[in-house]
């Protein structure tokens, strides 16, 4: 069974926002809820990265171990999704969650946040494939039609990788070797951030 | 089947039983048959009956002391509950869609809940002085604690219902409102619409006796 | 291995290493490649150690600027398995205790009964800010453990569906009651406070624990020194519970993840403390001490149980004259045969 997987490569990244702008219109996800966000380190310093992120669907996720309503599953493809009609927007998952991915449609006094929303993978929820009450909820489910995720089919650079976790990392393992040896035959001023 | 008949047929009947129970208890109250009066008209009831409206909203001063806490926490309860009855958000859309067909400016959510929180704990301690001061105690009636305890429902159910997602949690704040408003008539809760009139008629006897109180 | 692996394994590791003598320094190779170790710099910023938001983002929003929060995870798994087993486990502790001191001590009566004769205790104003602080306590802790325990023991027994409804009313009305709890609080402390000052005597009290240690009942003033420590750990506790709930409950000021979670943790474990310590204060006012009870339901309690529990005050009480008779205080409480009948022609 595969293990679906995003991977973001700070060397290709060029804060294009493309990623988060494709993600939000796919998804037709209200205002102030954005399930991807680019971050920029060292921003106008030497050494500047970007890093495009969302919800990295881990293995042992820390939103779900926190859940007081338990409302997260993670499917057969190793995708964490959660079931907006169970969840209560308390927040505890945007706490726990080290990628900071769960979002909320506001952000008001006592607490008033509204129901989570997090990256879906592009793979919908826990109502019937393709719904109208899915779309509503979750958006496009694109990995049920045999779609990745549009973020990462739109990067211009190829820098946001997603699919099985395998071929993920086989792309990225060539492209390291290739970099890692272009580094000594330059004999330029090459910087390498692995 | 429970969702249709709260949506619908029940929601039609305490509004009709609220409207006409209503007007009813008005019409025989001001129909209802009263003594002339036959004295000398001193000086003039309609003054002495619109200062007496106005006048009743301040206590004595001599009863000030004694009455702080219930001064203080009967207008917490009444315009916490007048501003999210009628200035909620859910309420103001409620009564757009299904009674007026227009609406007007809600209040932002915290305001809302602020409001919500002076009800609350205003109708907490009036409720409690009126078990805890013995006096108060006595000359409480059934009636008095149905309705505190009604209404407390009502304010507490919509405010389990503020997430507005679950239906359940819709239909439990919505039915607890039409027992509200089907009892609304038969009990002290007329003392919405009564408070003016009967202060106003005080005052006009009043006036017209020359008594200045 | 050919060399070029070889070689490029040394270029990859090399960056790394210099991650383990501090501070990423520039290394200048012989043949005039300048490599600086950009990935661990790179990742040491992704992983934020130091909690300082470096990053920026074109999205805005809380802690949107922070690519890795690792403390999420730490106060997830503290919450999930500390927080809830502990304070299950002290909850049920607590109520072990109280069962067993019912068991050893049964129902604390006077001795030679109840006089009749009544002292005043609390006034109204007194008896309605402790009953309400009470109601919003009780709604709190309630709310609040169904929000804390629901998940591990709800959730089996009602199913997801069911438990989400409980648990969505649960949180609303918590997060609308917090802040009267400040409220009441306040009004809880202004009203008392004079009466819970540290007084001579109060050591001995707490040494011997009251009167269990030693031969009969330590000489008391108004409050003994239990009564005053429980009224101290619920105003300070509870202005805790209460400052931090409230920064709990206004997500609106953009405080970012690691207050929250401090927030989070202060909050529950000091509810928790006075939800455990209210259950024996409940059962000491309630079931535990015959008489006690009545104070806080009239304002009035009776000359043998002030002698009895709090001897100083009920001798001022007396040399004050302020005892009343029974007669005069079944007229206060207008259970006089003339006012009952007054107040059924009244109706
Ligand atoms: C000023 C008073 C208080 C405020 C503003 C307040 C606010 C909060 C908030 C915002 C939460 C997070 C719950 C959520 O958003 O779903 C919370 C959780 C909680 N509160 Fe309070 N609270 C207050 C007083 C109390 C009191 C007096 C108690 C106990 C008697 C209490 C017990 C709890 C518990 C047990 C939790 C659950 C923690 C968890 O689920 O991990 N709170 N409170
Ligand atoms: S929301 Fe956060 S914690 Fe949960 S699976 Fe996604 S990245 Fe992991
Ligand atoms: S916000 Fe929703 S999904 Fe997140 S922890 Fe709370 S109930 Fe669960």
């Amino acid at each position: 069974m595969a293990r679906m997987k995003f991977y973001c490569d700070a060397e290709r990244c060029i804060e294009c926002n493309a990623c988060v702008t494709a993600c939000k219109n796919e998804h037709e996800i209200p205002w102030g809820v954005n399930r991807r966000r680019v971050v920029t380190i060292k921003d106008g310093e030497q050494g500047e990265r970007s890093l495009s992120v969302a919800c990295m669907h881990c293995s042992d996720a820390p939103c779900a171990t926190v859940c007081p309503v338990d409302c997260f599953y993670t499917t057969g493809d190793g995708i964490v999704l959660h079931d907006k009609d169970i969840c209560i927007g308390c927040g505890y998952c945007f706490y726990a969650c080290p990628f900071g991915a769960p979002q909320f449609p506001e952000e008001a006094a006592f607490a008033s946040r509204g129901k989570m929303d997090k990256c879906t993978f592009c793979a919908g929820g826990p109502e019937e494939d393709h719904s109208s009450d899915e779309y509503k909820k979750y958006g496009r489910n694109r990995l049920s039609e045999g779609k990745l995720p549009l973020c990462a089919e739109m990067c211009a650079t190829k820098a946001l990788l997603s699919g099985d976790a395998d071929v993920v990392s086989d792309i990225y393992r060539k492209r390291v070797i290739n970099r890692g040896s272009s580094a000594f035959n330059w004999g330029g001023n090459a910087k390498i951030t692995g | 089947m429970i969702e249709n008949l709260i949506d619908g047929p029940l929601w039609y009947f305490s509004l009709a039983v609220f409207c006409i129970g209503v007007l009813w208890q008005l019409v025989t109250i001001i129909f209802a048959s009263r003594k002339q009066d036959l004295s000398l008209a001193r000086s003039s009831s309609t003054s002495g009956a619109l200062k007496t409206v106005f006048s009743r909203f301040v206590p004595h001063k001599e009863m000030t002391s004694k009455i702080g806490i219930q001064l203080v926490a009967g207008y917490l309860f009444h315009l916490g509950l007048f501003a999210l009855l009628f200035f909620a958000a859910p309420h103001v859309i409620f009564l757009e869609q299904n009674l007026l067909g227009f609406g007007w400016a809600p209040l932002p959510h915290w305001a809302f809940i602020i409001a919500a929180q002076a009800a609350f704990l205003g109708l907490i301690i009036l409720w409690l002085r009126r078990m805890l001061h013995p006096v108060s105690r006595l000359i409480s009636t059934l009636d008095d604690h149905i309705v505190a305890i009604l209404t407390f429902v009502v304010m507490l159910t919509g405010c389990f219902a503020l997430l507005e997602s679950s239906t359940g949690l819709r239909l439990l704040h919505r039915f607890s409102v039409e027992l509200w408003l089907i009892y609304f008539p038969f009990s002290a809760l007329m003392h919405t619409f009564t408070f003016i009139p009967s202060r106003a008629f005080t005052g006009a006897w009043f006036g017209r006796r020359g008594i200045d109180a | 291995m050919n060399i070029q692996t070889l070689l490029l394994l040394v270029g990859l590791l090399l960056p790394q290493l210099s991650l383990a003598d501090g501070p990423p320094k520039q290394n200048n190779f012989p043949d005039g490649v300048s490599s600086q170790s950009l990935g661990a710099d790179l990742w040491r910023e992704v992983r934020q150690r130091d909690l300082q938001s470096s990053g920026v983002s074109q999205v805005k929003g809380v802690d949107s600027g922070i690519l890795i929060n690792a403390h999420g995870d730490q106060w997830a798994r503290f919450r999930t398995s500390k927080l809830t087993t502990y304070g299950s486990i002290a909850l049920a502790a607590m109520f072990g205790l109280v069962f067993l001191f019912y068991v050893i001590r049964g129902k604390i009566g006077i001795e030679g009964g109840f006089s009749g004769n009544m002292v005043q205790r609390f006034t109204d104003y007194q008896r309605i800010a402790h009953w309400t602080l009470a109601i919003v306590f009780l709604f709190l802790a309630i709310t609040g453990l169904i929000l804390l325990l629901g998940r591990p023991l709800l959730i089996p027994l009602f199913g997801k569906g069911v438990f989400s409804i409980l648990a969505s009313a649960s949180k609303e009305g918590h997060n609308l009651f917090g802040p009267l709890f400040l409220v009441s609080l306040l009004m809880m402390l202004f009203s008392y406070v004079s009466r819970n000052i540290y007084e001579k005597g109060d050591l001995t009290w707490l040494l011997r624990l009251g009167g269990s240690i030693g031969d009969g009942h330590v000489s008391t003033g108004y409050f003994n020194m239990g009564e005053k420590i429980w009224y101290w750990i619920v105003i300070l506790i509870g202005l805790v519970v209460a400052l931090s709930g409230l920064i709990l409950v206004s997500p609106n000021f953009g405080q970012g993840r690691v207050i929250m979670e401090l927030s989070h943790i202060t909050h529950t474990i000091g509810a928790l403390a006075l939800i455990v310590f209210s259950v024996a204060h409940i059962y000491l006012g309630w079931i535990g001490s015959e008489g006690a009870m009545e104070g806080m339901k009239t304002g009035y309690v009776d000359a043998s149980w002030a002698d009895a529990h709090h001897d100083r005050w009920g001798k001022e009480c007396r040399d004050q004259g302020l005892v009343i008779s029974a007669e005069e205080y079944a007229r206060l409480q207008g259970k006089n045969p003339a006012v009952e009948v007054a107040t059924e022609q009244g109706k």
